[in-house]
Order: structure tokens, then sequence, then C-alpha cells
């Protein structure tokens, strides 16, 4: 039994060790690293101190951690919004083009965002596709400010993140079964009772796994905030940028990563148990 | 109502892209649309820029080899998993697919300081370990799969038949769970492909993937040619993308 164990680890052994070296050993390193003071010489590591994070608490930083919540918040909210329709009508067609519409969903994603956000920017700018347009059908006078600010981040955001959402819920809607709609229907349950009583309790946790990780994804987004927010719309991953590659103060950069790793985690393991809240 | 809402998202989801692709046959030097005639100019010069041909060549280097390194490893460590009696199978499972929970941004900080502290900083090798752990999960899910999905009977007939394990497993087990290696390899390749914020933050400057080239050309400039080697690399994208949906692995992958 011993032996046979001793060849599975073997099997398991080389995943295992990369994950180890290229994984665990950078996230621990940048632990130990927020840890230490900086200094003009480097990363002084025979002294500790929590000064990493006390500077996080700075009205500097918090100002662009609220700026950062209220953006992914604003892009889960119009997601979950938007969700429901797509995924019900998407549960609907027939299975034979069931793959080519998850291709068209999911390809823009494997797009890379540098791309997409310049596409983005492309259509948002104040002489771009979108103001063009409103204003050659007289809807506008002027040019809406529509990037280098929140609303283009946001704009860009939610098509980009929104496969998070919907191939769980996706999944959960088609798991749904056609009875339980007709049933209610013979209740005389109206369209929307159904969805209330019957599709959201059924899909609640595939709904709220999917926005806790389009949430994650929207705080650490990158390319978007530093290509559609320009320079006064700083987000924790730009300022993240800036402090390890501009500043290069690195333990207090990696406090940044720390923390918001712990945040992150904290987040699913809410979203676990708000998945299977019942009222 | 819902088949509007459906086709307005799939629209805006499409829209910066289509409008790239068009964008890079203007005739002219700057984004004005409309425009009647189309021309080749931005792609002959973005295939002469040294920037970017040298960024594809790495790009597509870098996600050959993390999708491959990947692919193998949680090839083995699957067949382990599936196959063996191993203490804390849930539990090891758990920790490969855990990357997905680690924001790309955190990842990038740590990698950054890990490579330049053990001095892999500006080498392929430091990139493609990082790809290969931001990929993983993604290669284990369906690989488990897959090989879960195999009848050991066969497995077991082979090797009383006394074929040694190895042999077994390249004759017998991997044609016939082909089919989830090559989707997996598929799907790391296009992730690693794609693959920006945690690259911009620990790659150095002899290793600039293509998005990061694109990313800083635009700090630059922007004209035209980023309209070009951003269609193609949409292109790229779109060839694999296919070749996925029509292996008809790409629900499969993201189950």
């Amino acid at each position: 039994m011993s032996r046979m164990r001793l060849r599975g680890m073997g099997f398991v052994a080389p995943l295992l060790v990369v994950m180890a070296f290229a994984y665990v050993w950078p996230l621990w390193q940048a632990t130990l690293n927020s840890l230490h003071p900086n200094t003009p010489q480097g990363i002084d590591a025979a002294s500790w101190t929590l000064a990493n994070f006390a500077r996080l608490s700075d009205p500097l930083y918090t100002d662009v951690l609220l700026r950062t919540l209220r953006i992914s918040l604003t892009v889960s909210a119009i997601t979950a919004l938007l969700v429901y329709p797509v995924a019900l009508r998407l549960a609907r067609t027939a299975p034979r083009w069931q793959p080519w519409i998850i291709l068209a969903f999911v390809s823009p994603f494997l797009v890379n965002t540098v791309v997409k956000s310049f596409g983005w920017s492309l259509l948002l700018r104040g002489n771009g596709l979108v103001n063009s347009a409103l204003e050659a059908v007289h809807l506008i006078d002027r040019p809406l400010h529509l990037m280098l600010n929140e609303t283009g981040i946001i704009i860009a955001l939610v098509p980009g993140h929104f496969m998070f959402v919907l191939l769980p819920l996706w999944s959960a809607v088609a798991g749904i079964d056609p009875a339980l709609n007709w049933a209610a229907g013979t209740l005389g349950a109206r369209r929307w009772q159904v969805f209330r009583h019957v599709i959201l309790p059924i899909t609640w946790p595939a709904l709220v796994t999917g926005l806790v990780i389009n949430f994650i994804m929207n705080m650490t987004a990158f390319a978007a905030p530093a290509i559609l927010g320009g320079a006064r719309t700083l987000v924790v991953s730009v300022l993240a940028y800036q402090v390890n590659l501009q500043q290069l103060d690195w333990p207090f950069g990696s406090a940044i990563a720390v923390a918001l790793l712990a945040f992150t985690l904290a987040l699913v393991g809410f979203g676990q148990k708000l998945a299977v809240w019942r009222r | 109502m819902t088949r509007t809402i459906t086709g307005l998202m799939l629209a805006v989801m499409l829209a910066p892209i289509v409008l790239v692709v068009w964008m890079s046959f203007t005739p002219q030097a700057y984004f004005v649309l409309p425009f009647t005639e189309f021309s080749l100019r931005w792609y002959r010069e973005a295939l002469s820029y040294p920037g970017f041909i040298d960024g594809f060549a790495l790009s597509a280097e870098l996600a050959a080899l993390a999708g491959a390194t990947a692919v193998i490893c949680a090839f083995l460590a699957a067949y382990g998993l599936t196959r063996y009696p191993l203490p804390g199978k849930a539990a090891l499972l758990a920790f490969f697919t855990s990357p997905l929970l680690v924001p790309a941004v955190v990842f990038g900080i740590a990698m950054l300081q890990f490579v330049n502290r053990i001095g892999l900083y500006n080498r392929l090798i430091g990139l493609v370990l990082a790809h290969v752990v931001v990929v993983t999960p993604y290669a284990i899910r369906t690989l488990h799969t897959a090989l879960a999905a195999v009848p050991e009977e066969m497995e077991w007939a082979a090797m009383a038949l006394g074929a040694p394990r190895l042999r077994m497993l390249a004759r017998i087990t991997v044609p016939l769970c082909a089919h989830g290696l090559i989707t997996a390899f598929l799907f790391c390749f296009l992730l690693s492909f794609s693959e920006v914020t945690m690259t911009i933050f620990m790659t150095g400057p002899a290793l600039q993937t293509l998005p990061i080239r694109i990313y800083s050309y635009m700090s630059d400039r922007i004209d035209p040619m980023v309209a070009a080697v951003s269609s193609l690399v949409v292109l790229v994208s779109l060839l694999v993308v296919c070749a996925l949906t029509l292996a008809g692995g790409l629900r499969r992958v993201l189950r």
C-alpha cells in the first residue's frame, strides 16, 4: 500500500515541485518582505516592522482603495442586473448553436486586455465613435466625458468580466427542470414570481460564486484602468505598479499585495457562506 | 426583452475588438471614421517594426513552453490523483487550482521580488514558471476530468498483457485522453499568450511580450499601427479559439 502511495506521489511530484518553487515561495517571500523596512540600500531583512501596513491607512491610499471598491461594486451590480436575461436566453437556444454562442461570449475574454482597452479608447474618446454618433443624431451638443474617469473603466470592465458570472449562471439555469417553471405557471405564478421564487433560489449559489470572482477581477484589473482611467483615476493595481516598479519600494509594495490577497481570500470565504445562505 | 439584452451585451463585448480590426485598415495616419479606401499600410509598418516582431516571437514561445510544461506536469499529477490511493487528494487538487483565487497583481508583485532575489530577473525561465502557475488550474481541472473518464480496465488489460506502466501510459492512456490534452494545451497557450497583468509586473526589459510591447508603445504614441498589430493578435486568438470550439473543448475547460 505504501509503495502504491509512493508511486502516486512520484506522478504528483513534478507539479508539486513547480508549484512550491514558483508559487508558494514567491508569495511567502513577498509576505516576509512586507514585514521589513525599506532603506536606500534596499530591504533591511534584519529588522521587522508593521509600518508598511500602517502606511496603508494614509488617506492618500484609502482614497485609492475606496475608488477601486466603488468601481468594482458598480461593475458587479451592473453585471448582476444584465446576466439573468442573457443566461435565461442562452439556456433556451438550440444545443447545436450553443458551442458557437459560448465562443462569441468567451472569445473577448481571450483577447488580451491591452487590445480591448485600446478598442474602448477609440470608442469612448472625446472625438471617438460613441460621441461622434451621438452628435450626428443631435442627442448631445458637446462630447460626453466617457473616459479618463471612472465611467470609462466601468464601461470596459462590465463586458470584460461578464463571462465569470455568465458561465456558472448559464450552467445553473440550464440545469433547472423545465417542469418547475411549468408547475409554477399552472399555480398561477407570473413571470416575475417564477423568477423570484423558482429561478433565483436555485441559481443563487452560482450567481454568488460568479459575482465574487467578478468582483475580485474588477478589483485587480490593470490595463483597463491604466489606459481608460488616466492619471487622476488611480486604482489599487496601478498604484501597486507605481510603488513596485517606479518607486521601487518593495516592502510597501508587498504590503499592498498581502493586504489585497487577504481581502480576496476573506471575500471568497464570505462568498461561500453567502452562496449557501437561505432566507 | 431577453433577446434584446443578449444581443446588446454581445455587441458591447465585441465592439472594441471589431473597431480595432476595422481601424487597422485605414489609409490615414490617425483614426477617423468613416474612411472609404482600405489599405494594408499599417500592417506593413507593424510587420517591419522590430519591437512587435520580437514581442510576437517571445509571446508565442512563452505560451508554447508554459502550456506544454503545465499540461505535462498536470497530466502526471492528475494521473497520480486519479489512479493511486494518495492521502489528501482533495487538498492537493484544491492547491493546484488555488492560483485562480490569487489576483494577477498580487502574484505579479510576488514574482517580481522573487525573480530578482534568486537571480532569474529578465530571464525566460522565470517568466515561463510564472505562466505555468497561472495556467495550471485550467490544465489540472481539464485533465483530471479527462483521466477520470478513461476506463481503468483498459490500463489494467495492457499491464496484464505485460506492458510496463510507462509504455501503457504512452500507448493507452495518452491516446484515450488526447482530446483533453489538446484542449488543455490550446487553452493554456491562449491564456498565457494574452496574459498582461502579472507579466507587466515581473518581466524585464529584454523580455517584453507582445501585449506589453503594445502597452508601452501606446503610452508613447497612438497610431493605426497599434490597431494593425492588435488585429493580428485578435486573429491568432480567434484561430486558437475556433480550434478549441471545433475540438468541442471550450465548455470543458471553463466548467
